[in-house]
């Protein structure tokens, strides 16, 4: 096939180059750029703005090294990511490419990297616990299969050891890694982590490290997810791990920039939100098919920030993770009344009980520094809030079974409450409170 | 438009959901278009209309594009439809599940898992029949908004009503007692200028001209809501509008699911706007199998549902809002009571911020369109209780602020605009007490309650003054709070417990009925008002303090347990003489 070419460049930015006039190019559609003399490939570009005057491109290698002399061949294709199974155990970049020193690929077909939205009524309500061993999520914020969940924490804290803890235990059958402007250290890290769970083979990672090309860190999560979607179309449970979406954000805010978009809030556009809720809602239990679960990391300096209250507003609840403790009070998981009721009878009440004493004991600790928990209930909670700290929020250790977990609550309040104290009901006290 | 010739244009400019075409001849603001991609036709709003500076003959118009715009070029053709935005009204809207732009989701999943650009499929069932029985004959004169006829719809009687569009008319003919579809002819009438109009089921309707009012009335029966603390303290009656802004995790969503399950009403219109499809799918999957409170019939049969998820193209979203809105009017004016829960408005507003946006607007306060309160009050004031027809349209949109700040333009524009507000509180989901809504901050109403306003007052008076004392208490330690204020203190403590949370998972408990408040809120006042005397001889300060909060617990555990397990007469009016005991000091 003769594909038609064009040399009429007419701007070279930073990550967007501008065409004079229209060439015949479709929204959304793939061009090659080419070195003029050697018909070398340089690169691809997406259009994303066409007007009868001028056309602009998305550049996925960056502009380094463009002139007005390149060539644009059309491709008349939107971005599509090629799939094979044989993408198991293998690195790509950010639109697809083989990124380690395996063997090309022959994939078996291209999908779409459009993420078209799932119709809501082949969605299942999903009902399935993915059990993790650490008790403050098993016990107090279940995670459930097809949830879509970040880990929220500033960039100092060990949020990918987490996440990855959490990708070694979890019940997929295909782990998708998707790394948007990563460290190399983080990158090889997670490498580590997969190999020596043994979940290598059952994982591709897609990864943009800082510094590679902007526009590639930002398709990146589109073509992982098209990837993510298909395995799930054929019948695959899915876990899909997105770290960091605020780098993306942020390369999202670098590209509006340099087309002139109008700030909304911090200098990001006014669509980070739609932006967001395009790639997790992705996450889908699909009636007759599989599933697509969604743990991404999300950074942040303040939970006010656009990209993390955006993304709360998205997710179906957030991982806190402060000081290394994973933070009873600001992490929530939305769907856990889909599961936590169908354990053990106490687990609801429990979960509930311990929280609101928690609660309590956050305002008798502010007390506290200004010496005002003199009282013996102060007293009680604030030796309670630190065995809690210490015993229920940490996240890294032993994995736990939910029944010892459960226990291990009992054991907490007896160690520190009258019963009448924890505000649950008669019977469950009669029941649990003297057990064993 | 009586000129058949179909008026067309090419577009000139693709950005986003935003295009640009030019045309020759007329277009009119506001009127919808179909762009064709690649093979496919794509719904188009017109937002503006300007000169061609490349060509005097021509204009040039700009819309927006309700379906990705991916493979458009220049010079694919528009075709103008000369009608603006509009929604299909007639039998069968109740149980349907749609998109922002009212295509069926279950009719579309029949073409393919994923929703494509393109894809369409009518909006109400064409095939379905309906007993239709005329109550208009040949001659009778009728004027838009009559109705002609009744078919049933489930339990209901819907009316078939002359479209709001039409002035006087004269009945040319109707049919007699039998089944019809939405599609067939029911009558034909003859309007002033001679011009005959076929009269079916279902007609359309423009969103964005409200339906109007027989005779517009204050909204002034309280409606149960089943929540404790909003129909005790602040409360919304049937026509009414309330805002309900909360950062993410304050439980918006598992209040709007509270409502949908329990809120008396004859209809429940849910507008997902912008939001998990997660959550629009578990009511229309998981409520169905639920009961109407009032009618013990599957809960589906009293809603429906406007689906614009918050991955759907984000120009639907706007129109979703006003589709949803036009229904319950629609339903108003048949003489039901019909509520709308949008979720979130905040969504409907950032559409139009991308929108305005690329359009190049000078924004307002956070980049919104500069008119965001005047279309937020207009959206509001469709909402309202018609005396004429027994019917009303409540409004309860949320509000989702950035950072949680309720400073920014949406929700103080939202506070400005609606009757009752409900203000979730950070602190207070973080406790893990649900609801959220702090009846302190940011929550009023001006519509009557279950309980008087002296009550409601007092009420929320204790609370106020445990508040106080527990700052105090925080700041100088409880040892230096006279006993008396401490007991205050328990009281309003013992009325956040036991009255103001509610367990929304448990089957009792989620739901209180008008009965049972009252009895609480007798037990309520009771409390507040007696003094209680729990000095013991030779007890220290300390020890009296430690013993209140002991009998204190005591009771919260058994009001809870209360809450979750007393049913019928006698076990509901135990918490009345518990409390009684309980002042006396009277050992049970």
């Amino acid at each position: 096939m003769i594909r038609k070419e064009i040399n009429k460049i007419s701007e070279v930015g930073k990550a967007l180059i501008s065409v004079e006039g229209n060439p015949g190019v479709a929204l959304n559609h793939v061009v090659e750029l080419l070195e003029a003399n050697t018909n070398q490939s340089l690169s691809f570009a997406k259009a994303i703005n066409i007007t009868e005057d001028s056309t602009r491109f998305q550049v996925f290698n960056g502009t380094q090294g463009l002139s007005t002399q390149t060539k644009i061949r059309m491709h008349e294709l939107p971005l599509s990511a090629g799939f094979s199974y044989n993408m198991l155990g293998r690195s790509f970049d950010g639109v697809g490419n083989v990124a380690d020193n395996g063997p090309e690929i022959i994939f078996e077909k291209e999908v779409s990297t459009r993420l078209d939205t799932l119709n809501p009524t082949v969605r299942l309500v999903p009902k399935q616990p993915l059990w993790t061993g650490i008790p403050m999520i098993d016990v107090f914020n279940t995670l459930v299969k097809s949830q879509k969940i970040p880990i929220f924490a500033s960039p100092t804290e060990p949020y990918n050891r987490l996440l990855s803890q959490i990708a070694q235990g979890a019940q997929a059958d295909v782990i998708i890694f998707a790394g948007i402007g990563l460290k190399f250290d983080e990158y090889q890290y997670f490498k580590e982590q997969l190999a020596n769970s043994g979940n290598i083979d059952k994982t591709i990672m897609f990864t943009h490290l800082a510094g590679d090309s902007q526009i590639k860190g930002l398709m990146l999560p589109d073509v992982a997810l098209g990837v993510a979607r298909e395995f799930a179309d054929q019948g695959k449970d899915v876990l899909v791990l997105l770290t960091d979406m605020t780098n993306w954000s942020n390369i999202l805010r670098n590209v509006a920039n340099y087309q002139d978009q109008i700030p909304s809030l911090q200098g990001y556009p006014g669509s980070l939100y739609s932006e967001l809720a395009k790639r997790y809602e992705v996450a889908a239990d699909i009636e007759g098919a599989g599933s697509i679960t969604i743990i991404g990391a999300t950074t942040l300096e303040s939970l006010e920030d656009p990209v993390p209250d955006n993304t709360g507003y998205i997710t179906e609840g957030q991982f806190f993770l402060e000081g290394g403790k994973l933070k009873l009070a600001r992490s929530l998981s939305r769907l856990k009344q889909q599961v936590n009721g169908k354990t053990r009878e106490d687990h609801r009440p429990i979960m509930t009980a311990m929280a609101s004493l928690l609660a309590d004991a956050e305002k008798a600790y502010e007390a506290a520094e200004v010496g005002a928990a003199n009282d013996a209930f102060s007293q009680k909670l604030l030796r309670y809030r630190e065995d809690f700290i210490s015993n229920m929020e940490e996240p890294f250790g032993d994995s736990i079974e939910l029944e010892d977990a459960l226990d291990k609550c009992w054991n907490i309040l007896k160690k520190h409450f009258e019963p009448t104290e924890t505000g649950l009901s008669k019977k469950l006290i009669e029941d649990y409170w003297n057990k064993k | 438009m009586n000129d058949n010739s179909k008026r067309t244009g090419n577009l000139i400019s693709i950005q986003d959901s935003l295009v640009k075409a030019r045309f020759f001849g007329e277009v009119i603001m506001g009127e919808t278009a179909e762009v064709s991609v690649d093979g496919k036709i794509l719904q188009a709003e017109v937002l503006q209309i300007d000169t061609d500076p490349k060509n005097k003959e021509a204009g040039i118009v700009e819309m927006q594009v309700f379906e990705d715009l991916t493979g458009a070029q220049i010079g694919d053709s528009v075709e103008f439809k000369g009608q603006p935005l509009s929604v299909l009204l007639g039998p069968g809207l109740l149980t349907s599940i749609w998109d922002g732009l009212q295509n069926p989701l279950y009719k579309l999943s029949e073409q393919g898992a994923y929703l494509a650009p393109g894809m369409k499929a009518p909006a109400l069932d064409e095939e379905q029949l309906w007993e239709f029985t005329p109550l208009a004959k040949e001659g009778d004169e009728v004027s838009g908004g009559d109705a002609i006829g009744v078919v049933p719809e489930g339990r209901m009687e819907h009316k078939i009503l002359v479209p709001f569009s039409l002035g006087k008319c004269r009945v040319e003919s109707i049919v007699d007692k039998k089944e019809l579809n939405i599609t067939q002819e029911v009558a034909v009438v003859l309007d002033a200028h001679n011009n005959r109009h076929t009269l079916k089921l279902a007609f359309r309707h423009a969103v964005k001209s409200p339906i109007p009012f027989k005779e517009r009335a204050i909204p002034s029966q309280p409606i149960s809501t089943g929540v404790r603390v909003i129909d005790l303290l602040a409360p919304v009656g049937y026509g009414g509008t309330v805002g309900n802004p909360g950062p993410f995790g304050a439980g918006k969503t598992v209040l709007q699911h509270s409502l949908c399950k329990y809120a008396l009403a004859d209809i429940i219109i849910m507008a997902a706007c912008g939001e998990r499809a997660g959550e629009a799918v578990e009511v229309f999957k998981d409520f169905a199998e639920l009961e109407d409170p009032a009618t013990g019939e599957s809960l589906m049969n009293r809603m429906c549902i406007f689906g614009n998820t918050s991955s759907m193209p984000v120009a639907a979203r706007e129109a979703s809002v006003f589709i949803a809105l036009t229904v319950g009017e629609y339903y108003r004016y048949q003489g039901y009571n019909v509520i709308l829960l949008a979720d979130s408005t905040s969504r409907w507003a950032q559409a139009l911020r991308e929108r305005s946006g690329r359009q190049g607007d000078i924004p307002g306060p956070e980049a919104f369109p500069m008119d965001i309160p005047d279309q937020i009050k207009g959206m509001y004031q469709r909402a309202g209780a018609d005396h004429a027809t027994g019917g009303s349209l409540t409004f309860i949109g949320t509000v989702s602020p950035a950072g949680g700040n309720f400073q920014e333009p949406v929700t103080q524009a939202t506070m400005d605009a609606t009757g009752g507000f409900w203000g979730l509180s950070q602190d207070r989901a973080d406790a893990k007490k649900y609801p959220a809504i702090d009846p302190l901050v940011y929550t009023n109403s001006v519509y009557d309650s279950f309980i008087s306003w002296k009550d409601r007052n007092k009420m929320l008076h204790s609370l106020l003054e445990a508040n106080d004392i527990d700052q105090t208490i925080s700041t100088i330690g409880l040892k230096k709070v006279p006993v008396e204020k401490y007991v205050s203190y328990q009281k309003g403590q013992t009325i956040d417990f036991c009255v103001m949370q509610q367990d929304a998972f448990h089957e009792m408990d989620a739901c209180t009925r008008p009965e049972r408040l009252k009895v609480i809120n007798d037990a309520v006042q009771q409390l507040i008002s007696s003094p209680i005397e729990f000095s013991q001889e030779g007890m220290e300060d300390d020890e009296l303090k430690e013993l209140i909060k002991t009998k204190f617990d005591e009771l919260r555990q058994w009001w809870r347990d209360w809450n979750s397990t007393a049913q019928g007469g006698e076990l509901i009016n135990e918490l009345p003489a518990k409390v009684e005991q309980f002042i006396k000091q009277e050992e049970a």
